[in-house]
């Protein structure tokens, strides 16, 4: 099988490098062996929890019934609360001998004293909404009920283009994948403008401008995972991407070993076999190349948005900064224009109806002397 | 100091004094949980996402002491620290504990040790949580990013809570004394096989000292002892030194680097003598031992706990041997109660010029 190399057999992830990533594991063992590890309860999304009777804990722990009833008043919860009164879980009281709410009270007053626009804050809300906002989902039809054992894979997809002032923060997606997923599921869902661009220059018919964006014309793509190429190849216009690489790679016996390639739309992300952790590649567009790293593999469970239809689920975007139109200042540029003679900068950014307005006369006759194209600004999915 | 870090003092000082109880019971750790009111830890943020990052912390936290190398006691009060982390907590959905798979098979290992043990309250603990949905069943215990080397901070758990193992422990245990019983009579009835006397082996045949089984386990045993004194006197020392601390405010800061890096050096050098004049079965598995332990606190210069822990394997080293103890002691005063918030280089004879820029790094956090 594609992507079975060496230490495949092995389903215990395991670091290969410390802190950092693991070894090669095949994603699809490790889950059944999670499997075998586990109750049918563990597993289970339902909701629904069955009454836990004493009957059934003495079973458990091979104790008497008394024993078994006398755990459960023991064990309960209100053990570890304190006897009083409540008390408001957002003040900290005064006298707590905790150091870590003796730090906390500090920082929340410098807080206070130093804020003065709560702009982390919405920060704050918008990344907890990503996450958030699809957790404890259930569909509609029980048909796409996320089955139980079902693994969950975390991706974070990075931006193709990394600007110099994400030298260290490298801005990323994150998306929640299923194992059960075709690796072009992956592919549909991953947003880039690169794909968006329309090519050619149209400053003497700016109406004209195609309907077909780069997506439908050129449509090949491929995942690089541990050795193997997975290229698209759903329509019969899709091009082996990957080809040039490896005629490079064995052209001078370059020490990558044997490169292979595989269909993508064969392959679920069960099928694979991976590193946690290291980083991979996602290439569209020719060029436009996403690293892609699996930061996080685990079992689904019943707290998890459960509804299948929702997968790939984007959960963490970076915020990206709009290029605004040089003229009012407001609205999102959507065309650029080069060597504009009514223009102060080369390139330059319009809005639709500031760049019409400028460029053309009340009958839609060209102004001037300039080069225009559309431009689609990498904010467009914020 | 940031909030994690006053997480990990609380939690650890919850844990110790779980562990000076000797004792199991959940009732016992619900007391301690009680006095000091712990399910206040989540109080006042009113960020959910914080809340979030900060729950997590703290379950991850307290899942590590769950797991081995710490002793029985610790990992049982770190259960049922689990228990009550999971549940006080102000999240919704309630935030989970991540359990890799190779920690599993270690962990249903525990359980069982539990119910045969007949550790009722803290294997019902265990279920309850697994039947409360409380954990994710994971690959690795923490995300991975292919994260760069400075954003990696490793935080540095309590030395004293672990089991005390070692690589001498582990390679003589009983099963491996037996075998070798068994091995040597087995030679011995073979070598009388072969002699003229059957009694009795010949002068030629004897190579190897009869009672060197029990001469073995008498070296182990002893050893065991003295690792156990070293633990305690370092503990103490190690009290009695945050004492200093407290009075001092912690406020002086580096300065002297130079100075103290030679007291040091002088300790080190008699500590090492002292090693030197242990018998000679033991002397080269003390060195390594030391040598060893010494370098896994390399390199985690960001760990808040990596000073103090630096200070007590320092102090370890010095409770070697009991003869030298009392002058070590009075060195120790001395450095002591001149300057207490310097990170202290460790017994490795090359890592003095590491270590020396140190300070300079710490006064920036």
């Amino acid at each position: 099988m594609a992507g079975s190399s060496g230490s495949a057999g092995c389903a215990v992830p395991e670091y290969e490098v410390p802190e950092l990533h693991t070894r090669v594991f095949h994603v699809g063992s490790f889950g059944a062996l999670w499997k075998q590890n586990l109750h049918r309860a563990d597993l289970s999304v339902q909701e629904a929890v069955a009454e836990d009777g004493a009957a059934a804990v003495a079973e458990d722990l091979g104790c008497g019934l008394e024993t078994a009833a006398e755990l459960r008043a023991v064990c309960s919860i209100d053990m570890l609360k304190s006897p009083d009164k409540e008390e408001d879980p957002e003040i900290i009281s005064e006298d707590s001998s905790l150091i870590t709410l003796r730090i906390r009270k500090k920082a929340l007053e410098r807080r206070e004293e130093t804020i003065i626009v709560d702009r982390t804050c919405r920060q704050e809300t918008f990344i907890y909404e990503m996450e958030s906002h699809a957790t404890g989902k259930r569909p509609k039809d029980p048909a796409n009920l996320i089955e139980e054992g079902e693994l969950f894979l975390t991706l974070n997809i990075f931006y193709p283009v990394i600007f110099q002032k994400h030298k260290d923060h490298k801005p990323y997606q994150t998306v929640l994948v299923l194992g059960s997923q075709k690796l072009t599921e992956l592919r549909d869902s991953i947003s880039c403008v690169s794909d968006l661009q329309m090519g050619g220059e149209f400053s003497s018919h700016p109406d004209q401008a195609p309907e077909h964006i780069s997506k439908d014309l050129y449509k090949s793509a491929f995942f690089y995972f541990e050795g193997v190429f997975y290229n698209d190849k759903r329509h019969p216009e899709c091009r082996d991407l990957s080809r040039t690489i490896i005629e490079w790679s064995e052209s001078h016996d370059r020490g990558y070993g044997n490169l292979q390639t595989a269909k993508m739309e064969d392959y679920t992300f069960n099928d694979l076999s991976i590193k946690i952790g290291f980083p991979y590649l996602f290439c569209h567009q020719g060029d436009c190349e996403h690293i892609i790293i699996i930061t996080d593999i685990r079992l689904v469970h019943q707290d998890d948005c459960l509804d299948r239809t929702l997968y790939p689920l984007l959960i963490k975007k970076h915020w990206l900064w709009t290029r605004k139109c040089f003229v009012c200042k407001m609205y999102t540029a959507r065309w650029v224009t080069n060597e504009d003679s009514l223009a102060p900068e080369d390139p330059c950014f319009f809005c639709d109806v500031c760049f019409r307005m400028l460029h053309y006369d009340a009958e839609g006759n060209k102004l001037g002397e300039f080069l225009a194209y559309p431009y689609v600004d990498p904010g467009t999915f914020n | 100091m940031s909030c994690v870090s006053g997480l990990q003092t609380d939690c650890e000082a919850l844990l110790s004094s779980f562990q000076e109880t000797d004792n199991v019971r959940f009732e016992v750790f619900a007391g301690l949980w009680r006095d000091r009111r712990f399910h206040t830890i989540f109080h006042g943020q009113t960020r959910p996402l914080e809340k979030n990052k900060f729950t997590q912390k703290a379950l991850d936290l307290a899942w590590r002491y769950f797991l081995p190398p710490y002793t029985f006691q610790i990992r049982v009060g770190a259960l049922y620290l689990l228990y009550g982390l999971y549940s006080t907590q102000l999240c919704k959905p309630k935030q989970k504990i991540r359990v890799a798979l190779k920690e599993w098979l270690e962990i249903q290992r525990f359980q069982l040790d539990l119910i045969n043990a007949q550790h009722y309250d803290a294997a019902y603990i265990f279920r309850k949580l697994r039947l409360d949905k409380a954990f994710h069943f994971t690959a690795m215990p923490r995300l991975l990013s292919f994260r760069t080397k400075k954003k990696i901070r490793e935080t540095q758990l309590k030395e004293e809570f672990k089991e005390l193992s070692n690589r001498v422990t582990r390679l003589i245990t009983s099963d491996v004394l037996e075998e070798m019983m068994n091995v040597h009579d087995h030679y011995q009835k073979m070598k009388c096989l072969i002699s003229i006397d059957k009694s009795q082996p010949d002068k030629a045949l004897n190579l190897i000292k009869d009672e060197f089984v029990i001469n073995i386990k008498n070296a182990i045993l002893e050893y065991q002892q003295w690792q156990q004194n070293k633990m305690k006197s370092s503990s103490k020392a190690k009290d009695s030194e945050e004492m200093t601390d407290r009075k001092e405010g912690g406020t002086s800061q580096d300065s002297e680097g130079s100075e103290r890096a030679n007291a040091l050096a002088k300790i080190k050098y008699k500590s090492y003598n002292a090693v030197a004049m242990a018998s000679k079965s033991r002397r080269h598995r003390q060195v390594k031992l030391e040598s060893s332990e010494s370098g896994s606190d390399q390199g985690k210069v960001k760990s808040p706990r990596c000073k103090r822990s630096r200070e007590r394997s320092q102090l370890t080293q010095k409770g070697n041997s009991l003869e030298t103890k009392d002058r070590i002691q009075a060195i120790k005063k001395e450095v002591v109660t001149r300057n207490r918030r310097m990170p202290v280089i460790t017994e490795e004879e090359n890592s003095s010029e590491e270590d020396l820029p140190r300070p300079k790094r710490k006064r920036t956090r």
